[in-house]
């Protein structure tokens, strides 16, 4: 068992700088300045600011993706190591289902795959797995012998949940992952999100441009631009009045 | 207010391999010059069916089963092929849901646009309108091929497609729900200035309410191939009437109380084997009583709009406006 007040991941004052150009002439393009986060168990930390603030970057890095130019990135209180990612400690949601399921492949499959490349459960243990991981996401088990093409946009969405979900992570960054589904649909995701939560523990991060949907689902926002994170408050604060300039245009476009 | 777009109990089924699926189930409506209109729904509401065929853009299996639509006086429906091509080049201004697949592949973007504008245009007049649509590079843009540009551009070439010959009427389908979240009010944005200049009508198909609600004035909600609510947007909003509307303010994320948990519409969306004889909302409704299992609801005035729903008069009586509800 690890520590329960250790944060399971922690930023200590990471940046990204991305290089650009042919190597007689890089530029340095800074994404990311200095952020410093930590995100306990069974809590939702909500990444806003618009496009080229910094919100995905900061996403990859906690995936393992991209290591930090400065600082260091912790997961349960050591280094990024690579192999937790074979464990399945890590996953993400993205905005496209479709970018997670293969569109050849009978979605029983690809929600199985995680557990395929850990390879500690049989065929048997893996199918009986997966046929609870899918009623737990509100799918009837008969769905994993469908393909995705067979599936409505909200199906394909919990079908690529419980991807994520069939490992038992510990993280998970859900990357836009309402913003193609409609009203009702973002509704069903955003709550299922939730109960899972409650249920597994796990921590994540909740990156959207939508104030809206990242104050329902977050305990905590980070509002990020230009590459830093310019306020860090309780969800509530952003039902009310956020203090940061930047943060307040944000909660005006929801008004 | 003259119509641009008259359309009149317009009935549409899909000849599927398991029989005829309707789409849209009697829709009257009039677009006016000029208008901002928004129409909601969920998927499979029949929104995309209804702006495709404005343009007689409907699929090869799409059948009319009765009814008409008037652009510019024209009828839509039974006009010969060389009428209708005319009427989408010199009236019509379409924006898709995926840019990618509204641009030829194996074209430069500068000649598409070329064709899309009025005789034979110069290098000058293409790219001067690729400025207007928001793109600062247009040299550049016109000599690249569609899969050379991201997402956001693209569909701001679409945009510069749709307004080359100053169209009467422009009707976007969900026109950012395939870009990046983050740049869609921007794309948004341009769409609404655009139909400033040009001094179209602006019909946008969304899920989005409140962003209709927010950029269009007059909302149509539409329900199983039929319109459910229909009236300027503050109305709709500020104090629905129809059951589903109400119902879509309530699972949108923005109108909730912190802590308070939002409220999924249960089940889905009906699918049509014949025009429904009652409410199709009905199944999915808190409010559904004998009367609406039986009896097809008439589209009747009620406050300041218009709505098919048998109580729209007691729900609104009992339940306040959205904003008490939400609030």
């Amino acid at each position: 068992m690890t520590d329960v007040a250790a944060p399971v991941i922690a930023f200590r004052g990471v940046g990204v700088t991305y290089r650009k150009g042919p190597v007689w002439n890089r530029t340095e393009v800074p994404a990311v300045g200095a952020v410093d986060l930590e995100i306990a168990a069974g809590e939702t930390l909500g990444l806003v600011g618009e496009s080229g603030s910094g919100k995905t970057t900061l996403g990859r890095v906690a995936l393992g993706l991209i290591r930090p130019s400065r600082g260091e990135f912790l997961i349960e209180g050591r280094p990024f190591d690579p192999a937790i990612r074979r464990e399945g400690a890590l996953s993400v949601v993205l905005q496209h289902p479709e970018w997670a399921l293969n569109p050849r492949l009978r979605c029983g499959v690809s929600v199985a795959e995680p557990l395929t490349i850990r390879g500690d459960l049989d065929r048997q243990a893996r199918r009986q797995r997966v046929a609870s991981m899918l009623e737990r996401v509100g799918l009837d088990p008969g769905f994993a012998e469908r393909y995705p093409g067979d599936l409505s946009g909200g199906q394909r969405q919990r079908m690529a949940i419980a991807r994520a979900l069939i490992t038992e992570p510990r993280f998970i960054v859900f990357d836009e992952a309402v913003s193609a589904l409609d009203v009702s649909v973002q509704a069903q995701i955003l709550n299922l999100i939730r109960e899972l939560q409650a249920e597994h523990r796990f921590a994540a991060i909740f990156i959207s441009h939508d104030l809206a949907a990242t104050r329902y689902i977050s305990h905590r926002i980070a509002v990020m631009l230009k590459g830093d994170i310019v306020e860090v408050a309780p969800a509530r604060t952003f039902y009310d009045m956020p203090a940061h300039d930047y943060s307040r245009a944000l909660y005006a476009t929801i008004r | 207010m003259t119509a641009a777009v008259d359309i009149r109990d317009f009935v549409v089924a899909y000849e599927t391999g398991g029989g005829a699926v309707f789409a849209l189930d009697g829709i009257d409506l009039a677009i006016g010059a000029g208008e901002t209109l928004g129409i909601v729904g969920e998927s499979g509401s029949g929104k995309s069916t209804l702006g495709m065929a404005i343009g007689r853009l409907l699929a090869p299996n799409a059948r009319i089963d009765a009814g008409d639509i008037l652009v510019a006086g024209c009828s839509v429906t039974t006009s010969d092929d060389e009428t209708v091509r005319r009427l989408r080049r010199e009236r019509l201004g379409f924006v898709f849901q995926n840019p990618m697949s509204a641009l030829d592949p194996t074209m430069r973007i500068g000649r598409q646009v070329a064709l899309a504008m009025e005789g034979t245009p110069d290098t000058a007049a293409v790219e001067r309108l690729l400025v207007r649509a928001g793109l600062d590079e247009p040299g550049r843009v016109a000599r690249s091929f569609p899969h050379e540009l991201s997402g956001g551009m693209a569909q701001r070439v679409v945009i510069a497609l749709a307004i080359a010959r100053n169209p009467q009427i422009l009707i976007a389908d969900e026109p950012t729900a395939s870009l990046d979240a983050s740049i869609r009010d921007r794309i948004l944005d341009l769409l609404f200035a655009m139909r400033a200049e040009t001094g179209a009508s602006l019909v946008i198909l969304s899920h989005d309410l409140r962003m209709i609600v927010h950029r269009c004035e007059r909302v149509i909600v539409m329900y199983g191939g039929r319109i459910v609510e229909m009236g300027e947007s503050q109305a709709v909003f500020g104090s629905p009437a129809h059951p589903y509307t109400r119902a879509l303010i309530r699972a949108a994320a923005g109108n909730e109380a912190p802590g308070e948990q939002l409220d999924p519409i249960p089940g889905v969306p009906p699918v049509l084997r014949a025009p429904s004889a009652d409410c199709a909302f009905a199944p999915r409704c808190a409010h559904a009583a004998e009367r609406c299992r039986r009896e097809r609801p008439a589209e009747r005035a009620v406050g300041g709009s218009r709505v098919a729903c048998h109580f729209a008069e007691e729900i609104m009586a009992a339940s306040g406006t959205a904003r008490e509800v939400a609030e």
